[in-house]
């Protein structure tokens, strides 16, 4: 199948192969959690809400007394993919991107901050149509934001992959299933580093160079949006508080 | 005594910061104090006035994947139904009727009282709630649901997700129940020779070989739409939709659900500190009536802005 046209470049969605889906995101979308965000990236929509800090529920989990203890739940919802999902959490995948959440996130926490308190992170698929674990990723990050929880930098996530010969940015589900590598990278934006790196099939090397920095480039595009959200918001706050 | 002097402590001298610590002081310790002292002048501490629901909104179709899908928010209480359809084989007590599985979650996000290993104890009660009204209003004609009588019919799962929970729960997801079965296109379904039914998409409707079975019934006919309310009592006052603070404070709700001929098809009064005499419940029921008007100009509206779009 042609993912790319060879006559005019364009993807099956009519993107350019650098060019990543429409971004949309919306700070305090539940007003019961502590902080809370709705991010959008295409189609693939996603709530996430932190509680925090609060007691730890469970002290068996808490392994060290002078850090914050970090958990993540992620769950998809039945409808959100094109078949009915039978089995939307406790099945592997989703505990291994809850697992990939909670220690992406755990990195730019400052969690000797809050000593034997709990963070929680709940992220709630709503639509799914490729790159979901990075949507969840900076859903994640402008809850914290919004939780007012102490973070190093903003972490935000993206994914590329490659197919007929071309670096693509932000693969969609269609893409993400043709069967090629998708390399999906989460930097701490300022700092310029990498915390999650994950990629499948196979690569010659200096392709998988290209592909890595192409969703580097992309992830510094979403934090910049990010950023953006974030500065509205709290002016938003400023004005609402009179000052 | 101790509430007398917390009230004199909150009502006095300090102003600005202070003065507003005191009274959320005042509302967490005595809870019970700081809504009768609202009570006794008839309003609630949202301005609200005994008997008037938050704003309610619902918007369809917010789900693009699902067959039918709809997101309703009663105030900051939000829900989202989406209903997907399957093909299955009908029972052979019922050859020529489809069937209904309700499901409703209440994901970590909607509370800080959900937690992971630790569900909520509303959620299975609510789920069961829906699933009894559902069925006992008889919106949905079961025969509408039936393809090819005896062999292929459609099961119609619809999941209700609670995206954050501020009271009045099962009446945000009973209308969002509603408002994704108003919603539903049914899809476009044939028949290969060897018998096996498959769905067609809207775009291979005309280049399809084999015979469409269900050109004409995209949509469901729904007869008698039930509109609920939930009303908490508190030693003869009634507050109709309350928040989850308000939920928790006064321990004793009805839900009372009535349909669009004003038949009564449900009422829920799981025990409770509150009794409820006659004259109440004729109230809860008058109550009931208006706000059935209100969702149902609300629901009309919603779906005469999705005929526009």
């Amino acid at each position: 199948m042609e993912y790319v046209n060879p006559l005019t470049g364009l993807r099956i969605d009519g993107r350019r192969p650098t060019e990543m889906r429409h971004l949309k995101g919306q700070i305090g979308v539940v007003s019961k959690a502590d902080g809370s965000a709705l991010f959008e990236m295409g189609n693939t929509r996603v709530i996430a809400a932190v509680y925090g800090p609060r007691q730890v529920q469970n002290k068996a989990q808490q392994m060290n007394n002078n850090e914050a203890l970090v958990r993540c739940e992620y769950s998809m919802a039945n409808f959100s993919t094109g078949d009915r999902a039978r089995k939307p959490k406790g099945d592997r995948r989703s505990t291994e991107i809850s697992l990939v959440i909670r220690q992406t996130m755990e990195a730019c926490i400052l969690t000797k901050l809050m000593p034997r308190s709990q963070i929680d992170i709940f992220v709630q698929v709503l639509q799914a149509d490729g790159g979901t674990r990075s949507a969840c990723i900076n859903a994640a990050t402008l809850a914290l934001a919004d939780a007012g929880i102490p973070m190093r930098d903003i972490v935000t996530s993206c994914s590329a992959g490659y197919l007929c010969t071309t670096p693509l940015l932000d693969l969609n589900y269609a893409e993400d299933s043709a069967g090629g590598p998708d390399v999906t990278v989460g930097i701490l934006a300022k700092m310029d580093k990498v915390t999650l790196l994950q990629m499948d099939a196979k690569l010659p090397l200096d392709t998988f160079e290209t592909v890595m920095q192409l969703a580097i480039e992309g992830c510094k595009a979403i934090a910049q949006y990010i950023r953006e959200i974030i500065l509205q918001n709290t002016k938003q706050l400023e004005c609402r508080r009179g000052s | 005594m101790e509430t007398t002097q917390a009230t004199e402590g909150g009502g006095g001298g300090a102003t600005g910061i202070a003065a507003q610590m005191e009274v959320e002081a005042f509302r967490r310790l005595f809870p019970l104090p700081f809504y009768k002292r609202h009570l006794l002048e008839s309003v609630r501490p949202d301005a609200r006035a005994l008997d008037s629901a938050r704003d309610t909104t619902i918007s369809l179709g917010p789900v693009a994947s699902a067959d039918g899908s709809a997101l309703v928010k009663i105030g900051e209480t939000t829900m989202l139904a989406a209903i997907k359809l399957e093909v299955m084989t009908p029972s052979t007590e019922r050859p020529d009727e489809g069937s209904i599985v309700v499901e409703f979650y209440m994901p970590p996000i909607c509370s800080p009282m959900v937690r992971p290993g630790r569900p909520a104890e509303v959620a299975p009660v609510i789920s069961k709630q829906l699933l009894d009204v559902i069925r006992s209003s008889g919106m949905v004609n079961l025969k509408e649901l039936c393809l090819i009588s005896g062999k292929a019919s459609w099961i119609a799962y619809l999941d209700v997700y609670c995206l954050n929970a501020d009271g009045s729960l099962f009446d945000a997801a009973l209308l969002s129940a509603v408002a994704a079965f108003t919603h539903l296109q049914i899809p476009l379904v044939s028949v290969t020779e060897e018998g096996r039914v498959f769905t067609v998409s809207s775009e291979q409707e005309e280049k399809t070989k084999f015979e469409l079975v269900n050109k004409d019934k995209r949509k469901l006919s729904l007869s008698s739409i039930p509109f609920p309310l939930t009303s908490v009592i508190h030693e003869d006052h009634i507050l109709v939709d309350p928040t989850a603070e308000e939920e928790t404070v006064m321990e004793t709700s009805i839900t009372l659900v009535l349909d669009a001929l004003e038949n009564l098809v449900s009422v829920y009064k799981p025990g409770g500190v509150g009794l409820a005499s006659t004259e109440i419940m004729k109230e809860c029921i008058t109550r009931t009536k208006r706000r059935m008007q209100e969702l149902k100009t609300i629901l009309e509206e919603s779906v005469s802005v999705m005929e526009v779009d």
